[in-house]
């Protein structure tokens, strides 16, 4: 693995308009940042990053049959009572899931290890998906990469095959949401209901704030039509938390990422995971916070914040670390295992996994330790050296 | 290859999809209603030649909307039983399914332009389950027609509405998005 300076295209900002790719620059600052890419040989793409992601995917798996079994493991993920029948419910009916992010510490030597998963919203997909890989398509008919340059990247191809799985498995009529105000959530979207066209699965888009709830308690649209489905691009446990949010169990309503998703966003699932793979190479040391100092070596997470907000970092050689943010709460700390800092900043790998199968990465690249939402996208390609030996 | 062999936009690149309702934008009014009677359409429209014509254009649109089911005890747990009939779709097919309990009819409301006026009302069957509830065909899926038969798709080709018979709708809004409008920054997600 190795940061390689590269020529922009000339075009790229072009390129991104034409691709209603609105949220290239952020506040001013480059969100997509294509002066450089990350090269990983095939072997470290398919041994350290794929192979791992889809056995931790279905390890995370497993522990959602544990959990919606369970009132005290529920208890320790703080999943407020009200909805555990209905999560639990969600999971028992095998609603059907769409995406999840791994977000994994790797630079190439040792074992990636685990973060966090991101399985209710993640995003940052589009620039993974379909912009990066353009990017490759273009810098390699330009010569400015290798004509056997590839990329682990099947992201496109995935979602609309999921999507044509889902089509019979959602009640009509499916809607997408996201904040009105957000350009980027607005942008995953639309890319997500675009995937979804594209396998002949057709759903209108909604702002969260424009929902409805009708007198018998069920969700509608704009025009009073009830929604069947409904894919939102905003937490769970926000919904539940505002004031429409009890009425979600008894609505009717199905969730795209389904209620069961609770239990997976939730960073109780690590110390959850340690316990169950004690040692495990692609997992760090993880448990229940108690609310005691934080000793050098660990790191401390609320179990709702996103975004790398409100992480506490009390690293080994004693120094520490803290990032704002609006979530408080329950936490859990985690084993210290700062990202490597590479020229140009500190990496860190977003494996995701579409339906089961883990099928692409995409790279986000921060100043600091902890990866945030303005944290640069920075695309990859697998280049293995040339054969300097022909076997005949 | 570990790659997608190609991709493609085909929405994305078009104009931004109108995500909010805030956007108001003049248009022509259309009121559309639910109806269990000519009688009723005609006591809360006050045109009487519509609501026949509508309930007329509904009727004739039935059996191709309705949720079609193999056998009896099949619609029977979606519908009440004396509601689940034979029925022949306009192929020709012959299913089970509930008949229609009321009609949509929208129109134009008159806005002084003698032109809209002339229009015909839109018409659409309406079907209630055992519990009560409302739907219509699914935009694009007529009644599961889509399938080869559309036998067995059951309630899966229509759209629940929350529209109350014979009265306009009320519903409140704005009751989700509210921990987003505390805190500032560009995604909710992560």
């Amino acid at each position: 693995m190795q940061r390689v300076r590269i020529a922009e295209r000339p075009q790229w900002r072009a390129r991104a308009e034409e691709a209603g790719f609105r949220f290239h620059t952020i506040d001013g600052q480059a969100y997509w940042d294509e002066t450089a890419y990350y090269a990983f040989t095939l072997r470290q793409i398919e041994q350290d990053i794929e192979d791992p992601s889809a056995e931790l995917h279905q390890m995370a798996m497993a522990l959602v049959e544990e959990v919606v079994g369970s009132d005290t493991l529920m208890d320790r993920l703080a999943i407020p009572a009200h909805y555990r029948d209905w999560i639990a419910d969600s999971w028992r009916q095998r609603q059907p899931h769409l995406y999840g992010r791994l977000d994994l510490a790797y630079d190439g030597t040792g074992p990636a290890k685990l973060y966090e998963l991101n399985y209710d919203t993640p995003t940052s997909l589009f620039e993974a998906s379909f912009f990066q890989w353009q990017w490759l398509e273009e810098q390699r008919n330009a010569g400015r990469l290798p004509a056997h340059a590839d990329q682990f990247n099947a992201l496109h191809e995935a979602l609309v095959e999921r999507f044509g799985e889902l089509a019979s498995r959602l009640p009509p009529p499916l809607y997408f949401s996201a904040v009105g105000s957000s350009q980027e959530d607005i942008g995953t979207v639309e890319y997500l209901r675009d995937c979804a066209a594209q396998a002949n699965l057709h759903g209108e888009g909604i702002a969260v704030e424009d929902i409805g709830l009708s007198e018998d308690g069920r969700f509608t649209a704009v025009d009073d039509t009830v929604i069947g489905t409904l894919f939102k691009l905003y937490p769970l446990e926000d919904l539940m938390a505002e004031e429409f949010g009890r009425a979600l169990p008894t609505s009717g309503l199905q969730l795209l990422e389904p209620a069961w998703k609770a239990v997976l966003s939730n960073k109780g699932i690590l110390p959850l995971l340690w316990e169950r793979h004690r040692g495990h190479p692609n997992l760090l040391e993880s448990h229940f916070d108690d609310g005691s100092t934080l000793r050098a070596g660990w790191v401390r997470k609320p179990l709702f914040s996103r975004e790398g907000a409100n992480i506490e970092m009390h690293l080994a050689d004693g120094t520490t670390q803290r990032s704002d943010g609006p979530y408080d709460g329950p936490a859990i700390i985690q084993q210290a295992h700062p990202l490597t800092r590479f020229e140009g900043g500190y990496p860190l790998i977003g494996s995701w996994v579409i339906g089961d199968q883990a099928c692409g990465i995409g790279i986000r690249e921060d100043d600091s330790a902890i990866t945030r939402d303005t944290s640069r996208f920075v695309p990859h390609a697998i280049i293995d050296e040339a054969p300097t030996q022909i076997y005949v | 290859m570990k790659r997608s062999r190609t991709t493609a936009l085909l929405l994305m690149s078009a104009a931004p999809l109108l995500f909010t309702a805030c956007q108001k934008e003049e248009q022509v009014q259309v009121q559309e209603g639910l109806y269990t009677s000519v009688q009723a359409c005609t006591e809360a429209t006050a045109d009487p030649s519509a609501c026949r014509n509508a309930f007329a254009a509904a009727q004739q649109q039935s059996a191709d909307a309705a949720p079609k089911y193999a056998d009896k005890a099949a619609c029977e747990a979606d519908y009440k039983p004396e509601q689940c009939v034979e029925q022949r779709t306009s192929a020709g097919t012959s299913f089970i399914g509930p008949m229609m309990m009321g009609f949509f009819m929208s129109q134009m409301m008159n806005s002084g332009r003698a032109g809209l006026a002339q229009q015909p009302a839109a018409a659409s069957p309406a079907f209630q389950d055992k519990n009560a509830g409302w739907a219509r065909a699914a935009p694009g899926g007529s009644g599961g027609l889509n399938t080869a038969s559309g036998i067995g798709a059951g309630k899966a080709g229509l759209a629940p509405v929350t529209n109350q018979p014979n009265r306009a709708t009320t519903a409140s809004r704005a009751g989700f998005g509210s921990t987003s409008a505390r805190r500032s920054g560009g995604s909710f997600g992560g």
